[in-house]
């Protein structure tokens, strides 16, 4: 690669550029049309068809004609809908929790896997490897060792003589929940890690043997030279993770299907059912318009500031 | 878990302070630790190779954990037969195998024009497109399923790739405006002063610089395409073109789930991503964190 890279500067690029100027944005368009017109049509106007359909009573088929309602859709998810609130708590949920956990155990676990030690990367194998397996294969996967009789989970805890233990562990509405995100920390452990392996690259080992002979203690040396070297990846996983949340529907719809009696239900797959399973367009609109708000809110502040930064 | 994995980021700290002591104890003790956890990872995985080889009956009588009493093999075929593997992953591989190489083309030539060819607005646009890869896709499904059946194109292979690429693209843009803003501009200067095309320029000067960046987003853009499932199981609707993660549901029927097979068909089901991860996996960190990471 190097090599192509070495044909020096020659001639004057002010008079090249001068010259190149007017044909610019034609030059640009070809390249820039296919993505773009697919980028609008496929995924910006359905966006912005759910912000529209939010205002209209419909129940989806084709015979049937969309009317208009106005806020009514709105007004009933936020009174009359409690499966509405438990969805929103539930997602709102889900992003704190994955922050706490598999974010913070990923970091932990690059902490440690950045040693040279032996089995390294096998274990680094072994806690990535459940991220690229299909959600909805895992949540089988899950589905299979919560199994209430021949699960792996309760006969273990029968075998260690903690058979009253033994839950239906998402057949109750008060732990199904947790159940299911167990599953997630098995599965989203992985992509932190890995980020936090590639950021701590960045971490100077100048500094940090500098300041080992200054007699700084393990603790110091971690929060004064690793942890300010790991802070644009602490970003990016903070946003990316924000974002695998708020999309979470996979899993949910494989383990429970949002039950027992609701108790898993969050935004994505609310939004989701009440369109084709409730046959309300007008209702799921709505949900999605809720989510749509709350994901530009997190993401548009990142975005500036990462765009912001691009050119230095 | 959460405590232990507290002790082990402390340990691994004393342990780096203390390395030239000749028994590294606390060392030891992360590295115990590190086993321990990942063993504690590996148990799904263990748990579901067993099941894939026992039979129905073996499943009943015995712990989960216990070894096969009779090696079955069998259910690796039913698993083939009850997912349609033949159909589904053919389905999948060939929604992949074009989906892929043809989004990562369209998202570089948009980037390429983004970072190089310098037109009014470009970082405004490329904003625009990138918070197009932050926003959950379960936003625009009632809308997309109605279009599709407009362009009939529902339950179609043709009808899945074409939002499969409008959702792939953001974020390769994205990756790939930063990789091309940091190639010199010396470089694509020399290279019209010599008279390159703007086409030549894209193919043979600026496109074979990104190969890192690209190699990377070929894996996680495989992966991601591979393991779809909200929008398959929306705009899919005959057997005949569904893809290998909706399959998962025929080994549940309302007379219980076959777990012999299931976890058989969870095993194969991997396979192809396995593969390409671990063809690509020396560019996979690189890529993952590149353009999005600042300097």
């Amino acid at each position: 690669m190097a090599t192509e890279t070495q044909s020096p500067p020659s001639g004057t690029p002010q008079t090249a550029q001068r010259a190149r100027k007017p044909r610019r944005l034609v030059t640009a368009l070809p390249y820039l049309a296919p993505a773009l017109l697919l980028y609008l049509y496929f995924l910006v106007y359905p966006m912005l068809d759910s912000v529209r359909l939010s205002f209209f009573k419909w129940s989806g088929f084709r015979t049937d004609v969309p009317e208009f309602v106005g806020l009514a859709n709105y007004v009933r998810m936020f009174t009359a809908d409690p499966v509405f609130w438990t969805a929103a708590r539930n997602t709102i949920f889900w992003v704190i929790l994955t922050l706490a956990v598999p974010m913070v155990l990923g970091l932990l676990l690059a902490l440690g896997l950045n040693r040279q030690m032996a089995g390294r990367n096998l274990m680094r194998s072994i806690f990535y490897i459940p991220s690229v397996f299909a959600s909805i294969t895992v949540a089988a996967m899950w589905r299979w060792i919560y199994n209430p009789t021949l699960g792996l989970v309760n006969q273990a805890l029968e075998q260690v003589g903690l058979g009253s233990w033994a839950q239906t562990w998402l057949g109750d509405p008060k732990i199904a929940i947790y159940s299911v995100f167990v599953a997630s920390i098995w599965q989203a452990v992985g992509f932190p890690l890995v980020l936090f392996l590639a950021g701590l690259q960045s971490v100077p080992q100048e500094l940090v043997e500098a300041a080992k002979i200054d007699g700084a203690n393990a603790l110091q040396v971690f929060r004064n030279v690793t942890l300010p070297a790991l802070k644009p990846t602490t970003v990016v996983v903070v946003i990316l993770t924000i974002i695998n949340s708020l999309k979470v529907f996979d899993l949910i719809v494989g383990m429970t299907g949002g039950g027992p009696a609701q108790s898993t239900q969050v935004l994505a797959l609310w939004s989701y059912t009440q369109s084709f399973a409730n046959h309300q367009f007008g209702a799921g609109g709505a949900v999605a318009t809720v989510l749509l708000v709350i994901s530009l809110a997190l993401v548009v502040p990142y975005m500036l500031w990462s765009l912001k930064g691009q050119d230095k | 878990m959460t405590a232990s994995a507290i002790s082990e980021g402390l340990t691994l700290e004393k342990g780096g302070a203390r390395r030239r002591r000749r028994v590294d104890f606390p060392g030891l003790a992360l590295w115990i630790s590190l086993v321990v956890t990942s063993l504690l990872w590996a148990l799904p995985f263990l748990i579901m190779f067993l099941t894939s080889v026992k039979s129905n009956a073996d499943i009943n009588q015995n712990p989960a954990w216990a070894l096969p009493q009779q090696w079955d093999w069998s259910n690796y075929v039913r698993a083939f037969e009850i997912g349609k593997l033949g159909i589904t992953g053919l389905n999948s591989m060939l929604i992949a195998v074009i989906k892929v190489p043809m989004g990562l083309l369209l998202s570089a030539a948009c980037a390429f024009a983004l970072a190089r060819l310098r037109f009014r607005r470009s970082k405004a646009l490329l904003g625009f497109i990138a918070i197009g890869s932050m926003v959950p896709v379960q936003i625009g499904l009632g809308p997309l399923f109605n279009t599709m059946l407009t362009l009939d194109l529902l339950d179609s292979k043709m009808g899945l790739i074409l939002p499969y690429l409008a959702f792939g693209i953001p974020y390769q843009i994205f990756v790939l405006y930063g990789f091309f803003r940091a190639i010199p501009d010396e470089l694509e200067e020399s290279a019209r002063m010599d008279g390159a095309s703007t086409f030549r320029i894209f193919w043979q000067v600026i496109l074979p610089l990104a190969k890192p960046a690209l190699a990377a987003l070929f894996i996680l853009d495989f992966v991601a395409t591979w393991n779809e499932y909200a929008m398959a199981t929306t705009l899919l609707r005959s057997q005949g073109n569904w893809t290998v993660p909706l399959a998962v549901q025929s080994f549940s029927t309302q007379w219980g789930t076959e777990y012999g097979p299931l976890n058989a068909f969870i095993i194969m089901s991997a396979i192809p991503v396995l593969i390409v991860y671990l063809m690509f996996q020396r560019y996979f960190v690189s890529g993952a964190l590149a353009g999005a990471v600042k300097g």
